[in-house]
């Protein structure tokens, strides 16, 4: 600790009139500090220029979140935490929670607010190039009133802002506009948590006919404010995705990035990953276009089988036939969400009889054939899913054999979990744990798991 | 007697400490971290990095996980604060405790309350998380002793048995 408390102000006025009130008494006289996760750092180190501060913390004004038809605005004063946990922001915005989860680590998300990131101005700042690419509006406040001004410009030079004397942000616009579009958020640093980026990508991409409809790119860490790759973007636009395109594009973003060397990498690694990150997104874009037309062709086919065939080739997705009926009968179903929800649907108002016979579809965690005889395709499936079990060591496999058996013995069937992805010693936690549960409670969570296994296997048989 | 000058700029600052109604006289930019171990001592929370890097000196205030050595006091004025010394009622240990003392989630010892208070902040929120939750909730704390697999296997230990609850 560098810096002696005696020698510092700090005041906590109750309301956003009150603080703005003060500010505009002193323009520029008072260091407005939040939640104090850059402020506070500097402070100790005693590098902090300012001597009076005012605390603008937990101001109720700027923590709201407002939803209206066409846009949400963000509180300035709104943690990283807040933005994680908000279900819109989540589902429309998924740039902005994704680059939140990777700045700092939870303490830091807690406290640390969108408002301070924009302020802070750091050319690595997680948040900002999610702003950029999303097209936010600042709303500005101070005693004189209200303004509002487009966020891409706020940043004028290396930590340097528009925001005047006397000014607070007061909200981040947000319009909700970007659904159908493919969002797609990097950070390339030591670590995620704590760890400052190396280079970081904010990317939005829309196809349409084949071609690039839209594409938004947007970086942090690569020239002295975050900056959209104009230059790329251009270049990419109307372009139908091959890997020529991907090969000009990469060249483009390395030479359109001004990166410097400092202690967190040089400029030639920075150009580098640069290059690689709107590659990578490309690639996955395209890739997205080919699944959505080839799910398409598949649906197109199913879709004009007769009610008997279609319920027949959809059945290994799930186990049940009452199910597999049930999607049959509510065809057409043209696009992978629609099919996805009826999946939903169709799962959850079947009753416990058809649940159960889809269980029995399923061959034991761990070994290989099911109890009832199971289709070829459900097999081969079963046996992607656990992959990682098998790859488990001995003692694990015994104890989940011995969990498998109480399981069977206590609740009179197998023990359903959606294995995709997840190691033994995952599968053997998750199978301890929901041996304490009641019946009810068991066959609720036994059904949801088999849901997500139904929804996996639907994409599987999409892409097929 | 006159008081002495710098001490008319101090705040009087009352807050809830472990669920004890605390007031203490500081200076508004003292941190937090400094208020706790100085003016009530309450020495386990620690000072590590001092600048909000290592989450030894994670406390919780009004429910969330911070780190105290960036909260100046004058924030935590009229909040609930609880440190490391709340966990232990009775002279027993939380689950959450005794999980680290069986799994050996504890070494040299300096980590060890900000990583029960992240545990048990994590735990609130997810009260069985995977292991991908847990080394995510406890990504922001560093030990430079454990390796952190013995951390992970406590709180793992410490969800089954109910240490949320």
């Amino acid at each position: 600790m560098k810096a002696y408390p005696a020698e510092f102000e700090l005041v906590a006025p109750r309301t956003l009139p009150d603080a703005l009130s003060l500010l505009a008494r002193e323009p520029g006289g008072w260091l407005p500090v939040a939640g104090g996760t850059d402020v506070m750092v500097q402070y100790s180190a005693g590098k902090l220029p300012a001597r009076k501060l005012v605390s603008i913390w937990n101001l109720p004004e700027l923590r709201r979140i407002e939803v209206t038809a066409d846009e949400i605005q963000i509180g300035a004063g709104c943690t990283y935490t807040d933005l994680r946990e908000h279900e819109l922001i989540n589902r429309e915005f998924p740039l902005l929670s994704s680059s939140a989860s990777w700045t700092g680590g939870i303490a830091n998300q807690n406290r640390g607010t969108l408002g301070g990131n924009i302020i802070n101005a750091s050319p690595a700042a997680d948040s900002l190039p999610a702003l950029l690419v999303y097209e936010a509006d600042l709303l500005l406040v101070s005693a004189r009133g209200e303004r509002r001004v487009p966020y891409v410009g706020f940043h004028i030079g290396y930590r340097k802002t528009q925001l005047a004397a006397g000014e607070l942000i007061r909200a981040i616009c947000l319009k909700t506009q970007f659904s159908g579009y493919y969002a797609h958020a990097r950070k390339v640093g030591a670590r995620n948590a704590q760890a400052i980026s190396k280079v970081c990508l904010a990317a939005l991409g829309l196809l349409a006919d084949g071609v690039v409809d839209d594409i938004r790119l947007a970086m942090g860490s690569i020239a002295p404010i975050p900056v959209r790759l104009s230059e790329t973007e251009r270049i990419v636009k109307g372009k139908h995705i091959d890997p020529l395109l991907i090969q000009s594009a990469r060249t483009m973003a390395a030479s359109e990035v001004r990166p410097i060397d400092d202690i967190r990498s040089s400029a030639r690694y920075r150009a580098a990953v640069a290059g690689n990150l709107v590659a990578e997104f490309l690639e996955q874009l395209g890739a997205r276009g080919l699944r959505s037309e080839n799910a398409k062709n598949v649906l197109a086919r199913w879709n004009g089988l007769e009610q008997g065939k279609a319920a027949e080739e959809i059945l290994p997705c799930c186990g049940s036939k009452a199910w597999a009926h049930g999607m049959a009968a509510r065809r057409p179903l043209l696009h992978e969400a629609a099919l996805l929800a009826a999946c939903d649907e169709v799962w959850k108002g079947l009753p416990e009889a058809d649940w159960l016979e889809a269980f029995r579809s399923h061959p034991r965690i761990g070994d290989s054939l099911s109890p009832t005889s199971a289709p070829a395709r459900s097999a081969a499936w079963s046996g992607q899913e656990q992959q990682k079990v098998g790859a488990a060591g001995e003692d694990v496999k015994i104890a989940l054999a011995a969990g498998n058996r109480a399981y069977e013995q206590k609740f009179n069937r197998i023990f359903i979990v959606c294995a995709a992805g997840k190691s033994a010693h995952e599968i053997l936690e998750i199978l301890r744990r929901r041996l304490q549960n009641d019946e009810i409670t068991e066959l609720n969570q036994a059904a949801e798991q088999q849901r997500h296994i139904a929804r996996l296997r639907l994409k599987k048989w999409l892409s097929s | 007697m006159s008081q002495a000058p710098l001490d008319r700029a101090k705040s009087e600052i009352t807050f809830t400490v472990n669920e004890k109604l605390e007031t203490v006289h500081v200076y508004a930019m003292e941190r937090l971290l400094d208020v706790l171990r100085h003016e009530l001592g309450l020495t386990g929370t620690k000072e590590g990095c001092g600048e909000g890097e290592c989450g030894s000196c994670s406390v919780l205030i009004d429910g969330m996980l911070v780190n105290s050595c960036l909260i100046p006091a004058l924030q935590a004025n009229d909040t609930k604060i609880v440190t490391i010394e709340g966990l232990a009622a009775d002279g027993r240990l939380q689950i959450l405790q005794e999980a680290f003392l069986v799994c050996g989630g504890a070494q040299c010892g300096i980590c060890t309350p900000g990583m029960i208070l992240a545990s048990l902040h994590l735990l609130e929120k997810k009260p069985q998380p995977t292991l991908e939750e847990i080394r995510e909730g406890l990504s922001g704390n560093l030990c430079r002793c454990t390796g952190y697999i013995q951390i992970f296997e406590a709180v793992a230990d410490a969800a089954r048995r109910g240490a949320s609850t």
